[in-house]
This record gives structure tokens, sequence and C-alpha cells, in this order.
């Protein structure tokens, strides 16, 4: 560090915002409900949303109720799909005969040929035939509207697919800013066996603006927010099957979240923290996923600058508007639909206007009576995806010109990587920790 | 309404063991009688009819709905009778009607008519009226009778029939006496025939009371007093008719055309319906062309009733309303028609036709004239002809719905209804209700898994699980009054689940092939396809033993009461279990089709038997008898062939053929049938041996059958004795041999030798070698090799089968496999999971881990209640039952609490064994699942451990390890115990909820929340561990409920199903009570 140059270098600030209010389950209760009334809450509005944009696609199609379809009569219907997969595990292959001698054919993904789609409103099903609508694309939990007409056989031949498109966007604010940035973590896994603290600690460095020269450090104080998108720690198995423990494994439950603690608090006490909770955290296991209790952060959590989130989690930074999870979202479609990349089934839950459509299905969640959290009624500028095996991103367009800038954020135990995205373009750039010591 | 075991009254269930009232139970086996019926009493008055038929103008819209369905139109040269009709006839039977004045010019009166019923290739219905042949039997002829006493003794017995058919308008009883020249069955003759008469009576019935005047003896001018021997008296007409005229059961018969003619009259809806004489008939034997399936349809169907809350539906008070019905053209896989009939508006089903009615009248006329119209010749469902069939029949009857019960083909011909006592020593004894549907055939799924699967459970539920691997949503009947009392679309849910409840008894006859198998079974055995189900094994060997026998001009005996006096016999043997863990490949030698071929190689049979007395007399030459280490003689077949080895040798032969066919076969259909016919030939060729061993059978020779076992029982011995012979150091092979077991027809061996390859080879030397020691055809067959094995008693083993040597084919058990109803599930997967260990993982200490980890879990009570659940059925209200039984105890329990919901008679009931005060009998510690849930009621753990895990899992373990009992039962792991609080025990009222620390269970003060002092600092890790378990129950909580949700196929309603026999049912409702609680319980976090 430059001492005869000595200058104060002053980290940026952004206003903030939370919108997780939504995502708060902490009043709710199990009390026997089920899982119909999210359908059909997620029913209900979608359909209010489809029926607007239906006069414009097919004029002179009327729509109808599954029930009412008649032979040969062109309609449309809208409800929700539902996927028959021939592959898809079933907690009652636990129970069948030969449980441990058929082995999943593939077990990262459930896809099968023979699958095809069904139609749901509140009162009926049918069948999807014809060629237009593919299976490997749709998840169960989509709701869409469909042209088409009622074949002999009780089918319904779909002719045209109408999505609900990408919602509408509130305007971003002008450019004409300085550069502020926004770093995305994912997938820490401290505790696991291979995990390399040295990796971590570099990054922490980076952004407290102790590493480098006063050029890096500059542009270290022009970072403004960092969002650590789940699975930070890493429980060894076997500690948490539910067998009784003596009070030594015990305490090696807590290991890991204690390491988290003192990484986080060099963080925290620079500039402000998301950690959000991921499938591997000691969190609940159904989406949303729970903001991680402070007990956990004895040391952090004394700052106002760290932050516990639920997953999903959607907040603004100086007006942009943020929404990602943990991934478990798009993994689970990965697992039952296809797409070239991870960004496509991102785009995709956008232009379904749904955050996680297989929840319930496959996705655990929890059984809302009167709301779908997981709609998106207002498109964010900038989606997140937390854990994934690389970093991707692109920018897509709306047709109303919504603008969103996608970012897979990989593992970064596994690949020494984190996302840095420019609040004030919304360009991003991947920051990458490497600590071998040969060249 | 198919819920398998709920609503079935009480059934027994499993066939009741074979031995108890014996005589009772055999008397009735294979009774055979016939019924006449005659014509003019079945149809009903003109008056009556008109009725009909106006009510049926009134329908004219339903009937133009239902037009749509009906059968393809006959074309041109069918109308103008130009052409031969050819048919596959499924469905025969009688009924005494006018004699045909034109086909029988000269005979008057009341004669026997055969209808014929079947489906030409076009799909077209035919009633065939076969005139003109009558009934018959013979008798021996008394030495020395010329013609004229012939005439002399027609006289005095036609007045002796007078006096017993007094009511009788026929012209004359005994048409006619003839002299035949005939042989008995019955032991070795040397002379080849002798004189018999052979006895024409007018109708079939008259064969039965003739036989008994002859039975008791008649008084004959010179001969005094004399009783007769019957021979042949004892055959159901139809089945004598299709002998004579060599049909054989579902076979395609052809009328040339002008051998046919119109009928007068129509009296049936068939398309076609003509008369004409038997003799003119062509029957064409079901090979080649004729081995095909005709497009005959096939309706599947199932009723829904609103029972009154906690009772089972009765017919005098519960209206009918849905019946969903499908059909299915025979080898086609959608089917051709799917509807519902429901009672009030019910929402659209898409693909179905959904028919409402305001009434329940117009609902069963509807399913009424629906049957005529679609016309099926084949009628399936499950538990149809104990439940749904007589239920609405007795429905119509309640409501006064006169034109209800004309469901048969024949116009104006009212089904009846009997209660019939089908007893069998096969299948022990049932009672049902038979509804005489004319002319079509009912096939009732429940009924042939009963005969054909030994399962755990028959409700329809398990049986598609079973074979189709898909859960049917199970409805309480408590609720489907609910559902109909609701709005369209409540109703329309039900009708769902109705159209589900009659598209698995279709899909079940399609995935294991029923009508191939059993149209097969007709075939080869020529009796009619309804007999299959209605009537015992004995009927096939006796249908087969006549054809044989009539070829060679024999005659059978009617020696019923012969039986009774013969003792019993030895049966087969089994060499002593040498009980092991055995880790070498052990080989399996069997006999194929041992009974079959001892019979073949021995030639035993009625006719080659020699009586002790003959065998003094005929002084036969000791080469050219074989006498059997049971101690009877019989002649070899240079001296007479016996036909029971004849009849073998072709069923094995034209099973070989029908292998070799399916080898070539490529079209899916022929192939199913020749499967289906290979399996009839085996099936047949085995049950020739239980023919001649039922006591009470319709021509049982136990002569034959303790010679059969005999010699079954020195060949296993002879086996044994020779490998260890052969197979020794001493021979230059590696090892000594041993033979570790042996059974009915297979010898197990231990070559000593450790691959599978080697042991291969040295089991197909041996086979090679042993064979060669017989007589052909007997044949000692190598086919697999057990490795490893596990033998724990005779009878009861488990191994991996290997038929080549890179990889085994499966895990085999025998008599381990708990599928008895009683046992819970968890002991089910306990043996299977340790099996598995074992045998595949080749983990011993991996299986007394994984026993040790269950037990322990079952003592913290953490174990999954659902695999805790006892089922047995309730079959009587508790005061019938003698000795109290935990289940109808807790169903009286039950009943107090709930009448609503309490199980009733034939329903299920599923019980766990709860804690209660010492001393308490098991009958009294019986608890219903749910109320265990619901009010956190300790189960016993140690009930569960001795009663139910220990024997199974003991017998797995004691072959293996030293002290099973002490090291799986009672080690270190049985020391911690967790029992639940009872929420709603007396004592609970009065105790205050004081909050305890999560860590450490010390009582909290007031001001904290969570943790007392002492564990504050420990949070992170607590909270971790409660956190941890709620995050495992949410996802459990997710995946059972979306899978009932997938099951019931919606995702927009409720789940609503009570599917007790459902394996996620229990812990489904678990995972929503537990999951309330950890909330609870994490929610105290947060502060």
């Amino acid at each position: 560090m430059g001492m005869e140059k000595e200058k104060n270098l002053h980290r940026l600030q952004c206003s903030y915002a939370s919108l997780d209010e939504s995502f708060e389950i902490s009043k709710e209760s199990y009390r026997g409900q089920q899982y119909s009334h999210i359908y059909y809450a997620r029913l209900n509005l979608m359909r209010s949303l489809l029926y607007s944009l239906v006069s414009n696609w097919k004029p002179f199609s009327p729509v109808c109720p599954v029930l009412e379809l008649e032979e040969g009569k062109e309609c449309v219907i809208i409800g929700t799909l539902y996927k028959h997969m021939k592959l898809k595990p079933r907690v009652l292959d636990e129970y069948s005969k030969e449980k441990s001698t058929i082995p999943l054919v593939k077990p990262h993904n459930f896809i099968h040929s023979d699958d095809y789609l069904i139609l749901e409103d509140e009162k009926g099903r049918v069948k999807l035939g014809g060629n237009f609508i593919s299976p490997s694309v749709y998840a169960t939990g989509v709701v869409v509207a469909l042209h088409g007409k009622e074949s002999g056989a009780g089918d319904f031949l779909v002719l045209d697919v109408l999505e609900a498109g990408l919602p509408p966007q509130i305007d971003r604010p002008l450019k004409s800013r300085e550069d502020k940035y926004v770093v995305f973590l994912s997938g820490l896994s401290i505790g696991r066996s291979n995990s390399n603290p040295l990796q971590f600690q570099l990054l922490i460095d980076h952004i407290t603006g102790h590493l480098g020269d006063e050029m890096e450090q500059s542009i270290a104080s022009q970072i403004v927010h960092v969002i650590i998108a789940g699975n930070s720690v890493e429980i060894p198995p076997g500690l948490l099957n539910g067998q009784n423990l003596a009070s030594k494994d015990l305490s090696r439950i807590a290991e890991p979240i204690k390491e988290l603690d003192i990484m986080l608090n060099q963080i925290a006490a620079g500039l402000p923290l998301d950690i959000m909770p991921g499938p591997n955290d000691p969190s609940n296991f159904a989406l949303p996923q729970q903001p991680l209790h402070r007990c956990l952060f004895p040391g952090s959590s004394a700052y106002n600058t760290f932050r516990s989130c639920t997953n999903p989690h959607c907040f603004e930074l100086d007006n942009v508007r943020f929404l990602g999870t943990a991934g478990q979202n798009v993994d689970d479609l990965d697992k039952y639909s296809e797409a070239k990349d991870k960004l496509e089934f991102m785009e995709r839950t956008l232009r379904w206007r749904h955050l996680a459509p297989t929840a319930p299905n496959t996705l655990g969640c929890y059984p809302y009576t009167d709301k779908d959290p997981f709609l998106i009624d207002i498109c964010p500028h900038v989606y997140f995806v937390g854990n994934q095996n690389k970093y991707e991103t692109r920018i897509i367009k709306g047709s109303e010109g919504q603008l969103v800038r996608l970012i897979c954020v990989p593992k970064f135990n596994e690949t020494g990587v984190a996302v840095v995205l420019n609040l004030k373009d919304l360009e991003c750039h991947a920051l990458s920790f490497g600590t071998q010591l040969s060249s | 309404m198919n819920k398998g075991g709920r609503k079935r009254p009480p059934p027994p269930s499993q066939p009741s063991p074979s031995n108890p009232p014996k005589n009772q139970a055999l008397n009735q086996e294979d009774d055979f009688v016939d019924e006449d019926v005659f014509l003019n009493e079945t149809l009903i008055s003109e008056d009556e009819e008109s009725l009909i038929l106006r009510d049926i103008e009134h329908r004219q819209a339903l009937a133009d709905r239902l037009a749509k369905w009906t059968r393809p139109p006959l074309s041109p040269d069918y109308l103008g009778q130009s052409r031969s009709v050819l048919f596959q006839q499924l469905e025969m039977d009688y009924v005494i009607g006018e004699s045909h004045k034109e086909l029988l010019p000269n005979s008057s009166g009341s004669a026997a008519i055969i209808r014929i019923f079947g489906v030409t290739k076009e799909g077209h219905s035919v009633c065939c009226n076969v005139h003109g042949f009558e009934p018959y039997f013979y008798i021996s002829c008394p030495p020395g009778m010329r013609p004229d006493d012939i005439s002399h003794f027609h006289q005095i017995l036609e007045a002796r029939m007078r006096e017993a058919n007094r009511n009788s308008n026929v012209g004359k009883l005994v048409r006619r006496i003839e002299l035949v020249q005939k042989r008995s069955i019955m032991y070795y003759q040397q002379s080849d025939s002798h004189p018999f008469l052979k006895i024409v009576v007018a109708l079939p019935t008259m064969v039965a009371s003739c036989r008994g005047i002859l039975d008791r003896g008649i008084q004959l001018d010179g001969l005094g007093m004399k009783t007769f021997m019957t021979y042949e008296s004892n055959v159901l007409f139809t089945l004598r008719f299709m002998i004579d005229c060599n049909i054989v059961g579902g076979n395609w018969i052809e009328l040339l055309a002008g051998k046919y003619k119109k009928t007068s009259k129509t009296l049936t809806y068939c398309q076609l319906e003509f008369d004409c004489l038997y003799s003119e008939l062509i029957s064409h034997t079901p090979e080649g062309e004729y081995s095909k399936m005709a497009p005959f349809r096939i309706l599947s169907f199932d009723i829904e009733c609103a029972g009154r809350k906690g009772h089972f539906p009765e017919p005098s008070h519960d209206p009918v309303i849905q019946i969903a019905n499908l059909v299915t053209l025979q080898g086609e896989d959608q089917p051709l028609i799917r509807n519902v009939m429901t009672l009030k508006s019910c929402s659209p089903i898409v693909g179905v036709d959904v028919m409402s009615f305001d009434t329940e009248r117009e609902v069963l006329l509807a399913w009424r004239d629906f049957i005529r119209e679609a016309d099926p010749d084949v009628i399936i469902g499950y538990n149809i002809c104990k439940f749904d069939l007589p239920y609405l029949i007795e429905r119509a009857a309640t409501l006064k719905i006169v034109e209800f019960p004309f469901l048969g083909r024949i116009r104006n011909s009212r089904v009846r209804v009997k209660d019939t006592t089908f007893s069998s020593r096969q299948y022990g004894t049932r009672e049902s209700k038979e509804v005489m549907i004319e002319g079509r055939v009912q096939f009732d799924l429940l009924q042939v898994m009963q005969r054909d699967y030994k399962l755990s459970s028959y409700s329809l539920n398990s049986v598609s699980a079973h074979f189709l691997s898909e859960q049917k949503e199970d409805v309480h009947h408590s609720i489907i009054s609910d559902l109909q009392n609701g709005n369209p679309e409540t109703r329309r849910r039900l009708a769902v689940y109705c159209l589900k409840d009659a598209y698995l008894p279709q899909r079940l006859l399609d995935k294991l092939m029923f009508i191939y198998n059993y149209v097969e079974m007709a075939r080869v055995t020529g009796v009619p396809i309804s007999f299959l189900l209605s009537r015992g094994q004995s009927i096939k060997v006796l249908s087969q033993l006549l054809r044989k026998a009539k070829q060679k001009n024999l005659v059978l005996p009617n020696a019923k009461q012969a039986g009774s006096e013969q003792g019993t016999f030895e049966g087969a043997t089994v060499l002593e279990a040498k009980a092991g863990y055995y880790e070498k490949p052990i080989a399996t030698l069997d006999f194929a089709s041992l009974y079959p071929s001892i019979m073949m190689a021995y030639n035993l049979c009625y006719c080659t038997l020699v009586t002790p007395e003959d065998a003094r007399k005929l002084n036969l030459p000791p080469e050219s008898v074989n006498k059997t280490p049971s101690g009877e003689t019989f002649v070899k077949s240079d001296l007479q062939k016996g036909i029971l080895p004849e009849i073998l040798e072709e069923l094995l032969a034209a099973r070989k053929r029908a292998k070799a066919d399916l080898k070539e076969a490529k079209d899916p259909l022929e192939k199913a049938v020749l499967d289906g016919r290979q399996l009839a030939l085996k099936i047949s060729a085995n049950s020739v041996y239980g023919f001649t061993g039922a006591t009470v059978g319709q021509l049982p020779c136990l002569e034959i059958s303790s010679s059969v076992t005999s010699y079954g029982r020195q060949m296993i011995e002879h086996t044994k004795k020779l490998v260890e012979d052969k197979f020794t150091t001493l021979n230059g092979y590696e090892h000594n041999a041993e033979v570790i077991y042996g059974d009915t027809d297979s010898v197990m061996v231990q070559f000593g030798i450790s691959t599978v390859e080697e042991a291969m080879n040295l089991g197909r030397e041996a086979a090679e070698y042993i064979s060669g020691t017989f007589i052909k055809p007997i044949k000692l067959e190598f086919e697999k090799i057990y490795y490893p094995y596990l033998l724990i008693s005779k009878k009861r083993y488990a191994g991996l089968f290997w038929t080549k040597p890179d990889n085994f084919d499966k895990m085999d058990t025998k008599g381990i496999e708990t599928v008895r109803r009683d046992n819970c599930l968890l002991v089910k997967n306990l043996v299977t999971d340790c099996l598995h260990k074992i045998l595949i993982d080749r983990d011993i200490p991996g299986a007394v881990q994984y026993v040790k980890n269950a037990i322990s879990d079952l003592l913290m009570n953490r174990m999954d209640l659902s695999l805790l659940v006892i089922t047995k059925g309730l079959t009587k209200t508790g005061d019938d039952y003698e000795v109290k039984a935990a289940h109808v105890e807790l169903a009286e329990r039950m009943r107090k609490r709930d009448a609503a919901t309490a199980p009733n008679v034939g329903d299920r009931v599923p019980y766990v064994i709860i804690k209660a005060a010492k001393g308490a009998k098991a009958y009294e510690r019986s608890e219903d699942p749910i109320y265990v849930l619901e009010n956190n009621i300790p189960i016993d753990p140690h009930y569960y451990l001795e009663n139910q895990i220990s024997k199974p899992i003991l017998r797995i373990f004691e072959p293996i390890l030293k002290n099973a009992s002490k090291d799986l039962l009672h080690g270190s792991h049985t020391r911690s115990i967790s029992i639940s609080t009872p929420s709603n025990s007396g004592i609970m009222k009065f105790a205050t909820k004081q909050l305890t620390c999560i860590g450490c269970k010390a009582l909290l003060r007031k001001e904290d929340h969570t943790l007392c002092s002492h564990c504050k600092g420990r949070e992170a890790e607590l909270y971790c561990k409660t956190v941890a378990q709620v995050s495992e129950l949410e996802m459990l909580f997710g995946r059972l409920w979306t899978q009932c949700q997938e099951c019931q196929g919606s995702l927009h309603q409720d789940v609503l199903c009570t599917s007790r026999d459902c394996p996620i049912f229990y812990r489904r409702k678990k995972a929503q009570k537990d999951m309330a609680e950890a909330k609870t319980q994490l929610d105290r976090w947060s502060f």
C-alpha cells in the first residue's frame, strides 16, 4: 500500500430495500392443508393474466373449460400443465418388491421419450397430443394457454401455445451514474473435506480492500454489496440422520458455521452483505427457505450490514430490482426438462412468470393456502441463481422492452469464481481466485 | 365399486385348507348336475313384453345414443343365407323346447336344444340352435340278454321312469335302448369288448333320474331284482354334445350354406340366429387359421352405491348411483366404448360418454339397454359375480323395476340368480351368487385372481399395485355419499373413480393374458370357457379322458361311491434338509414333469391296472407287467397301452410343438395364443395325477396315484444315491458331492467346487448320467445353480438363481417370503432386505447391523408407523367370533367412537399393538393406526420384537450366526427405549405443560423459551439439529403429498384417498402431523 500518497478511499454506498416479505412464513403453520391450494391460487392469477392476452392472440377462438371441450371444435384452454414421466422416481417405489434391484436409469435427468403432457384446470384434465408442444421443454406446474381441438380419442390436439411472457418491468434508473459493483457468491461449502479456506480469504481480502495496489483498492471501494446465494456450509453427512449423538459429535455440527461466522464477520465489517440459505445450509428444506438463524452468527449478526435473507431473495439496490435463488428451481427443472443451458431454464421461468413451477410437485415447498409467492409479477433487472457448475450470463429482452440480466453464479468452492455486476450498466464479469502455487 | 376387501361380504378369503370336512367339501366338488330350463317358462308373457317395448319407445332419445355402439351390420350374403357361417363359439347351454318339425320330421314333443353363442370374424353375434342331439348313457348288458329282453327291459324302465317323472309331457321318456360293443376303462381286460346297452332318454335331467332307478335296482323277469352299474351317466349334456361332435371350448364352428335355417321366430338379440342339425356342424381343430380369436366384445364394468353412514351398502336400502362401462374388442388395445351412467347430473369427462339421469330407475334401465345394444360376449369386472351383478338385480327388485333383469341374449328371458356354493379341494369353499346371463360369459377377475395367484390381499387396489404397479385411489364409502350429494363436479369426481375401477380389470385382463390363457385352456381340455371358472380341476381331466375313451371305444364307469372307502396314501417325499448357509454353488437337478413322466414310463392307467385276483387268474408273464413300489401291478404297453399315458404324451408333445412355434412366432397376438396354450398344456398334464388321487372325485383310482408317488420317492432316493456314489474323490472328482436337500421333484447337490461354471458342468453331467438309468421319458434335467444358498428347513430356502455362468438371474425364495397377511410390513421389508444383503451383497455383518438398526429404531419409536400396521379381514360381527380377536375388538371400540367410519363386516381392519396396562390381553391392545397417530399413543415395541420380527429373522440368521438370538435381539442396541407420552390419557388432563430446554430437557424458567442457561452456548449446534429434523420432514411431506396428488390424477383438488392398503397412507398422515409439531418446535427459536 502506498504510504506517501495516502489517500482515503471511501466505499461507495447505495440504497437497499428488501422485498422478501412475501417469502417469509414465520406466521404460517401446518394445519393439515394440502398442495391443491397453491395450484389453485397459481391458476387463478395466471388465468386472468392469460385471458387478457388471448383476445389478441386468437381473437376468434372461444376460451373453454377443459370439461366443455367438444370433439373437433377449435378453442383455447387455459390450465396447469402436468407432465407424466415414466422415469420419475416415486416414493411408492420404496415399497415395491424389487426396490433394491432397479437402479435409477439416469439419476440426474428423468426425461423419457414416452413422457406426455396433460393440461388441467380446477375441474378436469385432458391429455395433450400433436407435435406442437414438446414435453421435454415444459414441466409440471406451468400455466399456459393452448389453442387446439379435441381429437376423437379424447386427446387435445395442440395447434399453438401461449405463455404469459416476461412480466412488466419498472424502468431502471438512468445510467448516468458512477460504477458500483455487486458481488455474487455461492457454494462456499465450508466444512466440506476439499474446501480451501485460502481461496475464500483471498476473496474477502479483495473485496474489503486488503489486497492489491491502489488501483485495485479503488475498484474494491466501488463494491457496494455482497450476495451469498446459498450453500455456505456443509455439515458432515451422517451427523444429522436422527440417531442420537454423542456431545462431541454434536459440537462438530457447529464447526463449519463458526468458521463461516468468522469469515462473514470480516465482510460485514466493511460492506453490506446478504446471505441466503441453500439446500445444504442449516435451514428448512422446503421453499421458500427461511433466513439462517441469527444464533448461528453470533459475530457477524452484530453488524447492521449483515442481513440474513430468504431464498428466493428479492431486493432493490439503488432501485435496480434483483431476484434470485440458491439454484434449486433451475436444478429441479434440469432434472425434469431439457434446455441447452441453465440460462435458458432461467429465461423460461421468467416467461412462465413463475420462479419455481416444479414446486410443489418435485421441489419441496410450503403448502400455501391463499397465494403462490413464486409468481413473478414484476420483472427483475437482475435474475440470478446460485450453485451452478459454471459461470454463465446473458441479457434477454422482453416484448415490451424489458431487459433482464441473467446470471448463473458458480459454486465458489469448486471453481473459485465469484461474479461481479456493475449496477450502472448491468455489465457482468467473473472474478477468479486461484491458489495453485505452481505458476 | 370394487374396493376388494372393503365392501366384500364375508369372504372366506383364503381357500380353507383341504383337510377339515373332507367328505362334505369333496362331495360337492364337481357334482355335475344338469338343470333343465324350459324355454317357455323363462320367457315372459306377451303383455309384459309389449309393456317393455312401449317403455323402450319412451326412451327413444337414449336409444339413439346407444345405437352408435351396435355391432357392424350384416352383409347381403349373410342376410340371404347364401354363404357358410363360421364363428368362434364362446358359450353354450341348452333349453327344452319343441322339437324342430322341419329338421326332425320324425320326432315330436319336448327336446333339448343346444344353443351355441359365438362371434364371426367380422364381429357378428351368432346364436346357433342345435337340434337332434339326445342325452344318453350306458349300462353293461347283463349276460344272456337277447333283443327281446332288451325291448322288455325298455318297457319296464319306461314305466319306472313314468312314475318318477309324472309331470312330464314328453311322449316317450326312454327313447331307445341300443346294444353296443364297448369296454369298461377299469382294469386290464384281455377281451376286446363286451355288450353294453346305450340308453337314450328324452331330456338331459332324465339321465340322472334313470341312473337313480338303475342304481337302486329294477325288477326283471327271470333275473329278479337287479342293480346296474351305469357308465358315463355323470357327463353334463353340453359336454356330452361337445365330446361327440369333437367341439372344444372356444373353437371355430362352421355351417355350410343350406345346412342351416333361419329361425322362424327371433328369440335372441343375436344378428345371426339359426337352427341346424347336430350332424351338420363342422368343428375345426384350433390350429393355424382356426387358432385365432374372433373380435368378440368384452365389457368391463363397475357400480357405485351410496351407502348409509356406518353400513355396508345393501340393495334393499342403498341406491346405485353410477355405473361405468368399458367395452373392448378382443385384440385391440384401445376400448371401443367408454361411458358412465350417473344418477343426477355430472360434469363431462373428456373421452367418456357421460349419461346422467334423474332417477335410479332410468340409470338401471339405461344400463339394461346399453347391454342390449353393445351386446358384450364376455362380461368382466372385479367381484361382479358376488357383488355388482346381484346388487343390480336385487336393487331393481327392491325398486320393483320388473323390466330390468333382461340382460341375456335371449329376448324376454329374465336372468336367474342362484345361490351357489363352490367347493373344491384346491380352492376351498366359496359361497356366491350366480347370476345366469344367457349367452354371455362372465369372467370375474377376483375369482380368477383367487384361483391363479397366491396374494396377501385380493383387493383391487393391492392386486393392481402388484401386477400393474399402480396404486388405486380409494374413497371411503362414507365419502361416496357426500360426493354424490354435492354438485356435478363432485359427482364427476366419483365417476372418474368408477371409471378407473372399470378400467383396471380390463388392464389386468390384458396384462395377464387371461383371455388367451383361458381360451387356450378351454381348447386344450375341451370344456366350455365358463366351466373353467365355475368348476374345479377334475372336469378338465374328465373331458379329456372321455374324449380319448370314445376314440378307444371305452366307457367310464360312474364310480362315485367307490372313493370314500379307500384310504389315503403316502404323499411325495422330501429328503431331509441339511440347514445351513452354503457359500459354494448348489446345483439343482429337476425331474421334468415328474408325475406325468412316471405315468408314461410305467404305463399307469385305469385300463392297465391288474386287480390282485386277475393277476393270479390271468397268469401274465412277469416281463409284461410292472410291479410298482406300492405293490400294484400294471401291464406294460405291449399288452395294453394306457390311455392316461397316451393323453399325457399328446399333451406334452403338443406343448413341445407350441413352444417351438412360440419361438418362431413373430406376431404378438399369435405369441400370446401359443404361450397361453403351452401353459394350459403344462397345467393339464400336471392335473391328471391329481384327478386319479381325488378320493371323492369323478373316477378316483388310488392304485395309480399311490404308485406314482411311490415311484417318485424311489427316484429321489435313487438320484441321491447315484450322485453321492459317483461324484467322489475316489472316482477322480475334486470333491465328494453331497445332496443337501431334495423335494418332490428336485434334488440339490453340493459338488464342492467353487465356481458356478464348474458346478454347471457337473450338474449337466450328473443329470445326463442319472437320466440314463431311468425308463424314458423320465428325465433328470439340470436347470439352475443356487449360489449362495441359504437353506433353512424343508420348503424354506433362499438363494441367488443362476442359469448362466456370468450373471445371476434373480433372487429366489421359497417359504420365507413372508407374504402372510397378519405380518406387518416391517417383517417383510426386514426379511427381504436382509436376504438381499446376505445373498447379493454378501455382507453378513451389514445384514446384522441392519437388523440391529431396525430394532433400535423400533425401540426408540422412530419406526414408520405404516410398517407396523397389521391387517385382518372382519368376516363377522364380534358376537359371532368364539375367540376374542384383536381386530374384532378394535372394530367394536371404533364403532363406539364413530359409527360412520368404523369398519364393517367385509372390511379389512388395520391395527397396531399399543402399550397398555400390564397383563392386558393382546386383543385389548389393538388400536386404530390413525387414532394412534393423532393421540401419540405409544406402540408396544416388545410385541413387535417378540411376536413379529423375532421368528422370521432368527430363521434366516440361525444357519449363519452362532448366537443369533442373543446377538440380534438382546444386544446393546436394545438398551435405550423411548416411549411417547399419550396426549389423551387420563392423567394428562391434570398436567400443566411446561417448556423444557431443547438441549437437555431441563425445565425452563419463565423468561426462557428455548434453552436453559446451561445450553445457551450450544445454541448453534442445537438449532442445526432442530432445523435438520424439520428439513427432513418437509422433504418427506412434499414427496408423500405430491405422490397422492399424482395418484388421484388432479393437482387442483384435495386428496381424499383413504386407501389403507396403500403403503404410504399412514406415512402421509404421520408426516402431516409431525410437520405441524416440528414447525412449532422450530418456532420456539424465533425469539
